[in-house]
């Protein structure tokens, strides 16, 4: 699988650059706050609202924080808000659709039923309650995207492991006496990780995507800690008069989101199941 | 039929009261008095709650709750004593939805041309134009088009108003910054499905007994081509309603979602818990509606339960 | 004139490869009012052919050719030349009704009122055998059988009122006893509308039931062509001999007797499903080393026996026995799993992707040799070899497999566990002829070798006379007859088996010319009032030989000697008394 995954995206140049946007952020997420020469949190009052110059290659905000630095900070916290979440979700989807769609019957009845039932909230408002509850931190963040995120993920495990079970594959190993656990991890669910794989990468851009968005808001992170969508909203105080400060940042992000799709779609339509075909 | 019916509004009935009793616990769970600030002494401040009814037992509080959210009461807001949640709903939601629906009605509009453009045109370029283009704008968040959008269309040019909602003219900015991303989606969906509905041996059929292109594609194809879209009309209203959040505060249109983030920053147990519940219900319904939609077009579902 | 001619046909994919020819220069012809069949196995480029005469082939191939003639002009899809496909269920509009999808091809033909394509369609229905048109019109595909959508695609070709027909394999996807009709039915339509016919099949015994001109189709070239007479019993080319060859000139050889104690006796069981392919009160013995077929067509309860028998599915009511034992949970966990191991039809959906060739062997290996890797491996090649595939063939995934030898791999996998029963179910049905004969020979030997009991499951009985000693016919879920496979295939009692053998055309122009597939198809079954649902025979909507007892009581099963059937023309109750001593023979 991982090999297949390989070629594909050295084949595909849709792939390709999504990867090559991947690693460029993960590279200058890492790179920066650590090698950079300036922290995400040193203010400076001499340097206050510069603009784009050879020194500070974002500018400057209102407390003389580099941007370039904050940028690259807080893209990493999205990064690993993104990863986790998705992470997170894809595991415990999988499992439970694979557990739904593998017992069948009443327990797939009562288990889907649940699942439709936490899905019909908007996830937004589950993140918003529980950073409310919990406090505004990048814990609170993801576990507030797990309420909800894995269903999708449950429901396209279920389908796959649903329509496994009952291929000839799958009954010649029950005749030959597999246990259910074995049948499920050796024979259904390697063989529906494509479209479990592609529905967890489209998990990354979305979580990113919520996180910025209630940053922006106001109830994402707290400060100091910088995440894109923080930066976003201190910049939009002064969005008038310096625009660059909240520009580079929504260009990082933009990028960043663009390059998660593009590896996501590109592997859909490698390994994903066609629309509307079951 | 009917029992599906049925089937579908029992669960969203589920839902609903899942939803209102989450949402109740959670805000209670959250740490900090609405009453609190520097100013006022502990005893005004228990007073007060005493009036409010917050000393008596959770449990007790829940159920005079959600007495109340089955008359129809949603309480009243606590930050602006006098007036009700319910009245704010009232004042609010009409803006909301309209903002809501024009969005919803363009991404429509919008994301089923480009995509049956996208899977019926032969040229390349065109191809790659709308995919390149539906990629790039499902990359691009909402409020990040908001703020651009607000920054060059009405500061720098000052070709449209920045804040309201009053004349036709006003919905330009704001719908274009919310319907951008379920639009590529539409247009993405659409797409797909049609050129996978065009690959299908029964088009190939229907040109064999010489229907021409046109009635190939609107009678046979689009019929199940526009089934994905419609299922993502539920998902697209949710995206909408959380979209407007900002979208709102940006442009500072006085919509529900506008109200929300206040509610959220101002603390107003009452008003984020009555503004959650009443969005929770909207985007039921309308998932509801869209599923029951979905079900009416499929004769094979229709037939089993008819049968049933 | 010829009605259509088309001459140096060449058809490409991806330019400029070399291999990429799909066609390399084809012609051929049908004179006005004739039939003419090319056949070919699957893959020999016939529907690529009949695809390029339309024009529909999509942009990515290129056509060229000195000329393609309709009747002298260009072939214009929809007018002068009409196709029918293979899978009706696919090429209807699943969400449309039947009336308009008949109805819009009747107005974009004769641009008329809606009124007056909606009773041409009425009209058209009913020249293809539709009783009660009116409400079928209103009907989804789904709502109809296999025959049934097949006529309404019929249907749909003559409202197009072309000169010309194109059938690609029109009858492949349905069961013998629909075939047969539906052949009857073209028959009668160029008959009688005096259009000709151009039919593309692999099977010679349609194409001899049909065509008076055939010709002959192999990589893309025309290798052999003439009259069905010369063609089928003067085959010049080694090509057109072995596609005709498991059809004519090969005799049956019964397999092994039934010997000992039975090893599995199946004893009225019940099994009934929400959709349909339930089993109805079955009865049958799987003697040691014995193999039984059973036979019927595609919904007849076969592959939910396999299933009952093998312990995939519980079985409603009734007892199942191994070896003098009741058969029952307890039982099969002592047994352990692995006693009873199926073949499975699809040779694609039957392997694991995601596993090796040796990987899959190994997993069916593993509850019973556990641990000594060495062993296991070394069985697993062993296994290998006898079926036919080298060790280094362990090391590779199905998908780098042919579907023959992917149906070994499926046969060795069933064998390693050492099985006391082995069930094919349609194990042969989706190879072509030659990997057939192939993997057919292998069972019997591999049979042979292991000392195997085996259950043969298939619709096929071809098949089913060359490799078992018993045969089980089913219809509708319930045993129609049961006997030795030589007395059943020679000489038929219920007239079940009998359509179902008598639907089978030869490959053999004379008497196929005279072939009538001995079907009730014309006689409706609304007609009699004899409702399928019933608490009768199943068979009864379209037996000929149907009494009123059949519609309202269920045969009972009659028993003479080591024959069985279950059908009132041998129950003594209904077709009079008989003398002591009295031999039954066939009453059809």
């Amino acid at each position: 699988m991982a090999k297949a995954i390989w070629k594909y995206i050295r084949k595909d140049r849709q792939a390709a650059a999504g990867c090559v946007i991947l690693g460029a952020w993960i590279f200058l997420a890492v790179l920066v706050p650590f090698f950079g020469p300036y922290s995400y949190t040193d203010q400076n009052a001499a340097i206050q609202n510069q603009g784009i110059s050879i020194l500070h290659w974002f500018g400057t905000d209102k407390f003389g924080r580099d941007i370039f630095a904050r940028v690259w900070y807080g893209a990493g916290i999205s990064l690993v808000i993104g990863l986790a979440s998705a992470l997170i979700n894809g595991c415990i989807g999988a499992a439970y659709g694979a557990v739904s769609g593998y017992a069948g019957k009443r327990t797939d009845l009562i288990l889907m039923r649940a699942a439709d039932i936490i899905a019909s909230v908007p996830s937004m408002l589950y993140v918003i309650l529980i950073t409310l509850v919990l406090g505004a931190g990048v814990v609170s963040m993801i576990l507030g995207l797990c309420i909800s995120g894995w269903i999708e993920t449950a429901r396209i495990a279920r389908g796959e492991i649903l329509h496994l079970k009952e291929s000839d594959f799958a009954l010649a190993a029950r005749l030959g006496g597999a246990s259910p656990f074995r049948i499920l991890i050796r024979h259904l669910l390697p063989n529906a990780s494509g479209p479990i794989l592609v529905n967890v990468v489209f998990l990354i851009p979305q979580a990113v995507f919520t996180e910025a968005f209630l940053s922006f808001l106001g109830v994402g992170l707290a400060a100091p800690a910088a995440s894109l969508g923080t930066i976003i909203r201190e910049a939009r105080t002064q969005m008038l008069l310096y625009p660059s400060q909240m520009i580079c940042p929504l260009v990082v992000l933009c990028v960043m989101l663009l390059g998660l799709n593009m590896l996501g779609s590109a592997l859909e339509r490698r390994f994903g199941r066609p629309e509307g075909g079951g | 039929m009917a029992r599906y019916i049925l089937k579908r509004i029992l669960t969203g009935i589920i839902a609903l009261f899942v939803l209102a009793a989450v949402t109740f616990f959670l805000v209670r769970l959250i740490p900090g008095s609405p009453f609190q600030s520097a100013a006022t002494s502990s005893s005004v401040v228990e007073a007060v709650e005493r009036e409010y009814g917050l000393d008596r037992p959770l449990f007790e509080q829940f159920l005079s709750y959600m007495g109340k959210l089955l008359r129809g009461n949603f309480g009243i807001s606590y930050s602006n004593p006098g007036v009700s949640v319910t009245e704010i709903i009232w004042r609010t939601w009409p803006v909301t939805a309209s903002l809501g629906t024009a969005a919803l009605v363009v991404s429509l509009l919008a994301g089923t041309g480009l995509g049956t453009l996208l899977a019926v045109s032969k040229s390349r370029g065109i191809q790659r134009i709308i995919s390149g283009g539906a990629m790039l704008a499902s990359g691009i968040p909402g409020f990040a088009l908001a703020v651009i959008l607000l920054l060059v269309f009405s500061v720098r040019l000052n070709w449209f108003p920045s804040s309201g909602l009053s004349s036709p003219l006003h919905y330009v900015l704001p719908v274009t910054a919310l319907s951008l991303y379920p639009a590529a989606v539409i247009t993405r969906l659409t797409g797909n499905a049609l050129r996978a509905e065009l690959q299908k041996e029964y088009v190939l059929f229907a040109r064999a007994k010489g229907l021409g292109e046109t009635r190939t594609l609107w009678t046979h194809a689009m019929k199940h081509a526009c089934r994905p879209v419609l299922g993502y009309i539920g998902p697209a209203s949710a995206f909408l309603l959380t979209g407007s959040f900002v979208v709102e505060s940006i442009f500072t249109i006085p919509g529900i979602g506008r109200e929300f983030v206040n509610s959220i920053t101002g603390r107003d147990y009452t008003l984020i818990l009555g503004l959650t519940v009443f969005m929770g219900t909207v985007v039921i319904v309308v998932n509801l509606i869209a599923d029951l939609l979905g079900a009416w077009l499929d004769p094979e579902m229709r037939r089993a339960y008819r049968e049933s | 004139m010829s009605i259509l001619d088309v001459q140096n046909l060449r058809v490409r994919y991806h330019e400029g490869k070399a291999d990429g020819d799909v066609l390399k220069g084809v012609s051929f012809s049908v004179e006005k009012g004739e039939t003419v069949g090319i056949i070919g196995e699957s893959g020999s480029g016939k529907s690529t052919a009949m695809l390029a005469v339309m024009g529909l082939l999509d942009a990515k191939a290129r056509v060229l050719s000195d000329h393609i003639l309709v009747g002298g002009g260009k072939p214009c899809p929809g007018k002068n030349i009409a196709m029918v496909f293979q899978d009706s269920l696919n090429c209807l509009n699943p969400s449309v009704k039947i009336g308009r999808q008949v109805a819009e091809t009747v107005r974009a033909r004769r641009k008329c009122s809606r009124k007056e394509a909606a009773l041409r369609t009425e009209e058209l229905l009913d020249t293809v055998g539709i009783r009660s048109p009116k409400l079928r019109m209103e009907q989804y595909p789904f709502e109809l059988s296999g025959g049934m959508r097949q006529r309404v695609v019929i249907a749909i070709a003559l409202a197009c009122e072309p000169q010309i027909i194109l059938a690609d394999e029109p009858t492949t996807a349905l069961d013998a006893a629909v075939q047969a009709q539906i052949i009857l039915l073209l028959k009668r339509i160029v008959r009688k509308t005096d259009t000709s016919l151009l039919l593309v099949s692999h099977d010679p015994g349609v194409t001899a039931a049909l065509c008076s001109r055939v010709y002959v189709m192999r990589k893309g070239q025309m290798v052999e062509s003439g009259t069905a007479e010369d063609v089928f019993y003067f085959p010049k080319e080694e090509y057109t001999k072995r596609l005709l060859g498991d059809r004519i000139g090969k005799g049956y050889k019964a397999g092994e007797e039934p010997c000992g104690d039975p090893l599995v006796c199946v004893r009225n069981v019940t099994k009934e499903y929400d959709t349909k392919e339930g089993i109805y009160d079955i009865s049958l013995d799987i003697g040691e080393g014995e193999t039984v077929a059973i036979a019927g067509e595609s919904g007849s309860g076969k592959t939910t026996l396999a299933r009952v028998i093998t312990g995939l599915l519980e079985a409603d009511a009734g007892h199942l026995y191994y070896r003098g034992q009741e058969l029952d949970g307890s039982l099969r966990k002592t047994l352990g799993r692995g006693k009873f191991q199926m073949v499975f039809q699809d040779p694609y959906g039957s392997l694991n992707p995601v596993l090796t060739a040796g990987q899959a062997l190994d997993e069916s290996l593993r509850p019973i040799v556990r641990g000594e890797p060495a062993l296991r491996r070394r069985k697993v090649e062993a296994m290998l070899a006898l079926v036919g595939l080298s060790a280094k063939d362990a090391g590779k995934y199905p998908s780098e497999f042919s579907g023959g030898e992917r149906q070994r791999i499926g046969l060795a996998r069933a064998l390693i566990a050492k099985p006391d029963l082995l069930v094919c179910d349609e194990a042969l049905s989706a190879l072509d002829t030659r990997t057939r004969e192939q993997i057919l020979e292998l069972l019997k030997t591999v049979r042979e070798k292991e000392r195997l009991s085996c259950l043969f499951i298939s619709h096929d009985l071809h098949a089913v006379r060359r490799i078992s000693s018993r045969v089980g016919v089913m219809y509708g879920g319930r045993l129609a007859e049961l006997g030795r496979t030589k007395d059943i295939c020679s000489d038929p009692w219920h007239p079940y088996t009998r359509l179902l053998l008598d639907a089978v055309p030869k490959a053999d122009p004379v008497r196929a010319g005279r072939f009538r597939g001995a079907v009730a198809e014309e006689r409706g079954t609304e007609k009699r009032g004899i409702e399928k649902e019933g608490r009768g025979c199943p068979f009864a909507a379209n037996c000929t030989y149907a009494m009123k007892c059949c519609a309202e009581e269920m045969p009972g099963q009659y028993s003479f000697g080591d024959r069985q059937v279950s059908c009132f023309l041998y129950s003594e109750k209904h077709s009079g008394r008989r003398a002591k001593g009295y031999t039954m023979t066939s009453q059809i």
